[in-house]
């Protein structure tokens, strides 16, 4: 209440400062003028005073009143004419009650420090030395009526008190002043921060929601487990895919997820090993869920300070992928065998007829039939080829290590290739080196058939000389397959290249030696698969030689899938 | 020594070629191209050599060349393996004598009986 009566609206601190202030006088300036009526009365009743001792305070007490009063409304509206108003309320006051021997002697001193004190107060902290010369101005006046001079020491003392007003207020203005500047400034940042922070969370709640949409909207069920192996999070993917509700899915553990009854033992134990691997690099396993087959994902989540927080699984459903797959299994095999029965009929007829079989045929007879059996030969090795590269790109080669005998393999390849070899004009000749293992472990078929490829690559690319297979052991842990040809050689720029499919050194010879890219490539493939190595070493005009270096196994089994 | 041979094939041209390599290798040929008249055919007579398809009609080569090792008459009976499957083929190391992976050449089926045959 108090407060409101004192309020005053202004846009300038200082001015709304000092018209408060204002109000605090002409408060307390108009309840002492009410207590002084009060007094005045009792006075009355009390016969103190006489009548016009009585007469002249009770004016003095209204006049107070009546111009406080006047004052406070124009203080409403106008701050500056209030306190001129309020001064010369102060002075008029002042003189009006004192006779000029009271202004002119000591008396004055304290009377007008209240103006000179209020000036600097209210209007301007230098305002306090304006008031100091009108009171000087006044006790001149005052003494000058009653022919005395006026007192300079009082003079003196205005202006060491409007000096004093002075430097107190305006330090007091300057504190104020330094005040607000600090307020404003703690104000900006504050709101600077406010806006900050409000901008920050608004953008993270859009990328929150953004995420979640993501996730509500892919076709790929996707299920966040805390760290004890709780579903916090299952998309709508997640019910669809796995056909459970998805309050069944959220708050189960990953254990009740892998003993559902839709998996069956062998897909458990896959879905269990991928979903509690602690590894952190994600892993990808293909798993039957009833009729449908998935491809599973999962990995460590962690947070940004790199603390692990739980695991995400990405259910993909894959099974029309896998039936894709199994048809192309089917039609690879069909065509493994629908290729290679006709052409070894071909073959075979050909062969009779080159024969004589049915009857004498003449030179340019057999001469064709030559070239018949020969690119025969050709498209059955490029089916070959690319029914093996299939199969290997597939997954579905399977090396299968068994004892075998080093000579037996020696003299197969020897006794296949000698034909082709004796049919150039080269020579095939192969060894073991001394002490070399009567019997290893491999896979038989696969080695004849890298050993092949070499060897058919050397007598295709040698005009002249021979080719050489031998069989080492370079260290203990190793045994190595040779194959040396006096050919062309291969540039070392090309080097690195002939074992990627498709490649070949030069496509002039590719032609006139009819080969096929794929060999090198398989031969290698196969030599990964059984965990060994292939390196080529060539000069051009002296040869190149292959070397296919293997580990020595001591048990059967299937090596890889 | 008998020289009789079996070639059981079910591919009729394949059939026919093998049965001309074994003919140019002096053998008494008899074709055959299902397993259930091999099995038939096996339990009656007693030849030298059989080249044997495993992929057969009726009943699989395999177990053909289960009956012929059970079989006491035919213990001096030279089992041929022919085959396209190469890992097939590798199974039955133990039990025949040659395994030949399919493409076979006529040349190649003609040497090897014929040397088979003069032994």
């Amino acid at each position: 209440m108090l407060n409101r009566i004192i309020q005053v609206q202004s846009p300038n601190p200082d001015d709304a400062r000092r018209r408060r202030l204002l109000n605090i006088l002409l408060i307390g300036i108009f309840v002492s003028a009410i207590i002084g009526l009060l007094i005045t009365g009792y006075g009355v009743f009390t016969e103190l005073w006489g009548l016009s001792e009585i007469f002249l305070r009770t004016v003095a007490c209204l006049v107070f009143i009546i111009g406080v009063s006047i004052i406070y409304v124009i203080n409403k509206r106008s701050g500056k004419i209030a306190i001129y108003l309020f001064i010369l309320l102060l002075i008029t006051a002042y003189i009006i009650s004192d006779t000029p021997y009271q202004i002119s002697d000591g008396r004055s001193v304290f009377y007008f420090s209240i103006p000179i004190v209020i000036a600097s107060l209210l209007i301007h902290p230098l305002a306090s030395f304006a008031l100091a010369a009108i009171g000087c101005m006044i006790i001149t006046w005052a003494a000058s009526t009653i022919s005395q001079i006026p007192d300079f020491i009082v003079m003196i003392g205005f202006f060491m008190l409007a000096l004093v007003s002075w430097l107190t207020l305006s330090s007091l203005e300057q504190a104020l002043k330094r005040l607000r500047e600090i307020n404003a400034n703690l104000d900006r940042l504050v709101a600077e921060r406010t806006k900050a922070l409000a901008e920050s969370l608004a953008r993270e709640r859009i990328e929150a929601g953004r995420s979640i949409a993501i996730l509500e909207s892919i076709a790929d069920g996707v299920i966040v487990f805390d760290l004890h192996g709780k579903a916090i999070v299952a998309n709508p993917a997640t019910t669809q895919l796995l056909s459970l509700p998805r309050d069944q899915i959220i708050n189960s553990s990953i254990d009740d997820l892998i003993h559902s009854r839709t998996l069956d033992n062998k897909n458990r134990s896959v879905l269990g090993d991928l979903l509690t691997n602690p590894s952190q690099q994600p892993a990808s396993y293909r798993v039957q869920w009833g009729t449908k087959t998935f491809s599973v994902s999962s990995a460590q989540v962690f947070d940004t300070e790199k603390t692990r927080i739980g695991r995400v699984a990405v259910f993909r459903d894959f099974t029309h992928e896998a039936e894709i797959e199994k048809v192309k299994d089917t039609i690879l095999a069909t065509v493994s065998h629908e290729l290679r029965t006709p052409l070894n009929a071909i073959l075979g007829y050909v062969e009779m007829l080159k024969e004589a079989v049915y009857g004498p045929i003449n030179a340019k007879q057999a001469r064709a039939s030559e070239r018949i059996i020969s690119n025969t030969r050709r498209l059955l090795s490029i089916v070959s080829d690319l029914l093996d590269q299939a199969q290997i790109e597939a997954g579905k080669m399977i090396i299968q290590v068994q004892p075998f005998k080093t000579a037996e393999l020696l003299d197969n390849v020897h006794n296949l290739m000698i034909k082709a070899a004796n049919e150039k004009g080269l020579t095939l000749t192969s060894e073991s080196a001394p002490g070399f293992p009567e019997t290893l472990y491999g896979d038989s078929a696969r080695l004849q058939q890298v050993l092949l490829n070499l060897v058919g690559n050397a007598i295709k690319f040698t005009v002249r000389g021979s080719v050489h297979i031998r069989l080492s052991c370079p260290d203990e842990k190793h045994w190595a397959m040779e194959v040396r040809d006096s050919g062309m050689g291969i540039p070392e720029t090309e080097l690195a290249r002939i074992f990627e499919p498709f490649k070949q050194v030069d496509d002039s010879i590719t032609r006139k030696q009819a080969g096929f890219g794929l060999g090198l490539s398989i031969v290698k493939q196969l030599v990964s698969l059984m965990d060994g190595d292939i390196a080529v070493n060539s000069k051009m005009g002296v040869g190149s030689v292959f070397t296919v270096t293997l580990p020595i196994v001591q048990t059967g089994g299937i090596q890889h899938e | 020594m008998s020289d009789l041979a079996y070639v059981v094939e079910d591919d009729e041209d394949l059939a026919t070629i093998f049965s001309e390599a074994l003919l140019a290798a002096n053998y008494q040929v008899e074709a055959i191209t299902n397993g259930l008249e091999a099995r038939q055919r096996l339990q009656e007579g007693a030849p030298h050599l059989v080249l044997l398809d495993l992929h057969l009609p009726g009943v699989p080569g395999t177990d053909l060349l289960t009956q012929i090792r059970a079989d006491e008459r035919l213990a001096k009976t030279i089992v041929v393996i022919a085959t396209a499957d190469a890992r097939l083929g590798e199974a039955c190391r133990e039990s025949a004598d040659y395994i030949l992976i399919k493409p076979i050449s006529y040349t190649q089926l003609r040497d090897l009986t014929a040397r088979l045959h003069s032994t």
